[in-house]
C-alpha cells in the first residue's frame, strides 16, 4: 500500500532494498524505516506483548515501545526509527527481548 | 484518628512498619504510623533492595543475617500471599585490587565464623553464576547464594498489612508539626490531621530525623546525603545474582520483571534533603556498568531517581532514645543499608521500647558510641 500519485507531492524514493521479515523477504527503498516499509508491506503485527497481544505502529516517533523488534539478532530495536537496510534480518518480538 | 496512642511512629518506610508490626507482635496495643506521604515514599521506595549478610562488621552480619531469615519466611509470618518477591540468587562482590582482595578474604573468615557461608570465588567461577560479567577487570569474588533482593514496595506493605490486620492505624498524608513535652517527657504530636496524645514517639524519618528531633531541641550525628539510581526497559532474565562492587562503585540488580536496577555513588551531592535528579549520573553509571557486564550497552534507561541515605559516623544504624526527652526514640542512620536491616529494626526497637531481652547486641548500637568512641566500622557501603 503505498501513494504512488499525489496532486502536490513527489516522491523520489530511492534505490530498492530488500530484507527479510520472519524469513519472508520485504522489497522497500533506501531511507525508509523498517515499520514503514513493513507497513506498506500489508504487515500490522509487529511485535507481542509479554500476554501476546498483538503489537503495532503506533507513535512512529520513536517515543512508544510497540514497534520494538528483533533486528539481525539485537531486540527491543524500534523499528520506526530504524532504516532498512539490504539484506536485514527483522523478526517479530515475542513478550520481552532477550539480550544478545 | 486517634486522639491517644500508646506508641506513634514517625515515619512510613520499611523501618516505621517494621517496627509497629514488632510492638504488636510483642503485646504493645494502640500503635500509631504516622507518614508525611505515602508509604515508602521515602528512602524504601527509592532503594535498590538488595540484600547481603557479606559485611566487614559482625554487627552488619548479625542484623542482616536476622534480616534475611525473616525474609525468607515473611510471605507465612506477615500473611502475604501475593509474595515480597525475595529473589535469592546470589550476591556478588567483585574484587579489584589486593588490597580489596585482602579485606575480602577477612571479611568472609568473619562470615563464615558467623555461619554465614559466603565464599572466594575465582574469575571463572564468578563468570560461571554471572555470565554477563566481564571478568577483566576482576582478580576475584565474594559470593554468598543466600543473598539477594526483594520488593521493597511489597515488602512495606506486607508489614503495614499485618499491622492493620493487628489493630494497628496507619495515616498517611499525615505530617508532623510538633512534639510536645511535660517535665522532660513526651506528651503529644501535633499532626496536620489533629493533635495525638501519647507518651511514646519512635522517629523513624530517615533522612527527615533530625528535622523531627528538631522539634524538641534534640540533634543526632547523621546527615542525609543524596544518592542515584536508574531503572532500565526489561528484558528476559539474564542476571540472577546481585553484583556489586566497592572499588568499582556500583551495584546492579535483575529484578523479577526484568528490568535492571542500578545505582553508584557520586561526588558532591548535597545535604539538603533534595532528591532530584543528577544529570551526570546516568551517563557515569551507564560507562560503569557497561565496562563490567557490557551486554547491557544496549539496554535503554528508562528514568531516574534519588533518595537520602541518613549517614551515621560509623556507617551503622542508631537505636536509642533520645537523651533528654524520655519516651523519645530514633531509629536511624541506616547509611543506604535501612531497608535490608528492616526486620532486625523492627525487633530491636520493639525490644528496647518493651524493656524485652535482647536477641541481637544492640546495646552496642546507641547513642553514647559517639560519646565514647566505641564506634563500629564498617567500610563495605556504596
Amino acid at each position: 500500500m503505498r501513494i504512488e500519485e499525489h496532486p502536490i507531492l513527489d516522491f523520489n524514493r530511492g534505490k530498492p532494498i530488500t530484507f527479510t521479515f520472519d524469513g519472508q523477504t520485504v522489497t522497500s527503498y533506501e531511507n525508509e524505516t523498517v515499520a514503514v516499509a513493513l507497513h506498506s508491506a500489508g504487515i500490522r503485527i509487529l511485535s507481542r506483548s509479554q500476554k501476546q497481544r498483538p503489537r503495532g505502529l503506533y507513535c512512529a516517533i520513536g517515543n512508544c515501545a510497540s514497534c520494538m523488534m528483533v533486528v539481525d539478532g539485537e531486540a527491543n530495536v524500534k523499528t520506526c526509527i530504524t532504516l532498512v537496510q539490504e539484506g536485514m534480518e527483522v523478526k517479530t518480538q515475542i513478550g520481552k527481548g532477550i539480550l544478545a | 484518628m486517634n486522639r491517644t496512642a500508646d506508641y506513634v511512629i514517625i515515619g512510613g518506610g520499611i523501618s516505621g512498619a517494621a517496627i509497629g508490626y514488632f510492638l504488636l507482635k510483642n503485646g504493645a496495643k494502640n500503635v500509631v504510623i504516622l507518614e508525611r506521604n505515602y508509604l515508602t515514599a521515602g528512602a524504601t521506595g527509592r532503594c535498590g533492595a538488595g540484600i547481603r549478610q557479606q559485611w566487614g562488621s559482625e554487627m552488619n552480619c548479625l542484623l542482616t543475617q536476622f534480616s534475611c531469615n525473616f525474609f525468607e519466611n515473611a510471605e507465612e509470618e506477615l500473611g502475604y500471599p501475593e509474595g515480597i518477591e525475595f529473589h535469592q540468587g546470589g550476591y556478588m562482590l567483585l574484587v579489584s585490587n589486593e588490597d580489596e582482595l585482602a579485606q575480602t578474604k577477612k571479611n568472609i573468615a568473619l562470615q563464615n565464623s558467623l555461619g554465614i557461608e559466603s565464599q572466594l570465588l575465582d574469575v571463572n567461577q564468578a563468570k560461571v553464576l554471572t555470565p554477563i560479567l566481564d571478568t577483566g577487570n576482576i582478580l576475584a569474588a565474594a559470593y554468598h547464594s543466600k543473598d539477594g533482593h526483594l520488593n521493597p514496595f511489597k515488602t512495606t506493605q506486607a508489614f503495614a498489612d499485618a499491622f492493620i490486620r493487628m489493630g494497628g492505624n496507619i495515616y498517611t498524608n499525615t505530617a508532623v508539626h510538633g512534639l510536645k513535652t511535660e517535665n522532660g517527657r513526651i506528651c503529644g504530636v501535633d499532626t496536620s490531621q489533629g493533635h495525638i496524645a501519647t507518651d511514646c514517639v519512635i522517629n523513624t524519618a530517615g533522612g527527615h530525623t533530625n528535622i523531627i528531633a528538631a522539634l524538641v531541641g534534640e540533634e543526632i550525628p547523621i546527615y542525609a546525603e543524596r544518592h542515584n539510581i536508574l531503572v532500565t526497559e526489561p528484558v528476559e532474565p539474564i542476571l540472577s545474582t546481585m553484583v556489586m562492587s566497592l572499588s568499582l562503585n556500583f551495584y546492579c540488580q535483575q529484578v523479577p520483571h526484568g528490568s535492571f536496577v542500578m545505582g553508584r555513588s557520586c561526588t558532591n551531592q548535597p545535604r539538603d534533603l533534595r532528591v532530584t535528579a543528577d544529570s551526570s549520573f546516568p551517563e557515569n553509571m551507564a560507562a560503569t556498568v557497561v565496562k563490567i557486564m557490557p551486554a547491557l550497552k544496549n539496554i535503554r534507561m528508562l528514568r531516574q531517581w534519588a533518595g537520602l541515605y541518613d549517614m551515621s559516623p560509623d556507617k551503622h544504624p542508631i537505636y536509642d532514645r533520645f537523651p533528654n526527652v524520655e519516651g523519645f526514640y530514633v531509629a536511624a542512620g541506616f547509611s543506604g543499608h535501612g531497608f535490608m536491616l528492616g526486620p532486625a529494626t523492627g525487633q530491636i526497637m520493639a525490644e528496647q521500647i518493651l524493656g524485652l531481652e535482647p536477641t541481637l547486641p544492640w546495646n552496642r548500637l546507641g547513642l553514647s558510641r559517639f560519646e565514647t568512641g566505641e564506634m563500629i566500622l564498617e567500610s563495605s557501603v556504596v
